[in-house]
């Protein structure tokens, strides 16, 4: 289980990298995280519209009133040019950690 | 069926927003319940249970009203360029001048830089200090989140002050001049006009941006060495 301390620096990478594949609203965008992480990442309702309205305002995604095949009207987030922008230095970071987190573990085992 | 909408409106009644902005936040978030809820009665719950597993998304309503204002709320920009540009710019401005004034109560009079009719005068103690200046304005501007064309332009405040007050009280005063019928040399006051633009603004201008310079290098080093952070 991965402490929330942790899970609230990588839900923008999350949200962000999730919304590259093309644009989602909010209920789906949190169904997604939570299969493609295996469950390890979960996004109530709580974390995630606070998180996505700050996103927006920040200009990194875009939401957007849409009506669904079955009538039901949703709002849509995509990813704006500049979230794309942000994406991969963001990713970068998150990378950058998980090198040093492993060669860290690695000294500690040795 | 549960009506979401008019539950979350009245769980989410504080929602201090633009009323079209709250309409919107309310419809959303009554849409991820009635997901949340459909969902668990997919998967065989009872309703009530579903209803139970999806208003726990929300968790505290209030908690989640105020996450909400704060992450829609629209920093002013008028609020945002007083503290990245006017504050510490004035600050940067009145220190100088302060310091000015220091010194030359304690005596120290500025010097001339070269002998002869080009002479220009510069206050060397005071050149001395303006990088600490500078740097303190471009500090204090970063700090603020003020991006780096921001804090230089805040650490050379004080030069563009001055460049201003001159360009105003030369015509002012030449205006004045032509009034009382006096003979206005031109040339000599287009003389003063660049040596003292020389001494007490661009050389000025040139100390307090090392100043600036310098103390964006360190936080922008400061900033690269504390990254990657978590959480």
């Amino acid at each position: 289980m991965i402490a929330p301390g942790i899970k609230r620096g990588t839900a923008e990478l999350a949200v962000l990298s999730v919304l590259e594949d093309g644009p989602l609203h909010g209920y789906e965008m949190a169904r997604r995280i939570e299969e493609q992480t295996h469950g390890s990442l979960r996004f109530t309702l709580a974390s995630l519209y606070p998180l996505l309205y700050r996103l927006e305002k920040r200009g990194w995604v875009r939401g957007a009133w849409e009506t669904s095949g079955g009538g039901r009207r949703r709002r849509c987030y995509r990813l704006t040019a500049e979230g794309k922008k942000k994406l991969a230095p963001i990713r970068r970071e998150w990378a950058e950690l998980f090198k040093a987190l492993r060669r860290l573990t690695k000294v500690a085992r040795a | 069926m549960r009506d979401w909408r008019a539950f979350v409106e009245q769980r989410l009644a504080g929602l201090a927003l633009e009323p079209k902005e709250r309409a919107e936040v309310i419809a959303e978030v009554a849409e991820h319940l009635e997901d949340t809820c459909d969902e668990m009665l997919r998967q065989g719950m009872t309703e009530e249970e579903a209803v139970r597993r999806a208003l726990s998304q929300a968790g505290n309503w209030r908690s989640l009203q105020h996450k909400i204002v704060s992450a829609k709320r629209k920093e002013e920009v008028m609020e945002k360029r007083i503290r990245q540009l006017w504050i510490p710019g004035f600050l940067t401005l009145i220190l100088s001048m302060l310091f000015l004034t220091a010194l030359y109560r304690l005596g120290l009079r500025a010097r001339l830089f070269w002998s002869g009719p080009n002479a220009i005068l510069l206050y060397a103690p005071w050149l001395a200090g303006l990088p600490l200046i500078g740097a303190l304005g471009a500090y204090v501007s970063s700090g603020a989140g003020g991006s780096r064309r921001t804090a230089l332009f805040v650490s050379i405040f004080p030069s563009l002050a001055l460049t201003f007050a001159f360009l105003f009280m030369f015509p002012f005063s030449l205006a004045i001049e032509l009034i009382v019928g006096r003979p206005v040399d031109f040339s000599g006051v287009a003389t003063v006009l660049l040596k003292d633009g020389i001494g007490w603004i661009l050389v000025p201008a040139a100390a307090l941006l090392v100043g600036g310079l310098l103390a964006h290098l360190l936080i922008s080093a400061r900033a690269s060495s504390r990254r990657p952070a978590i959480g």
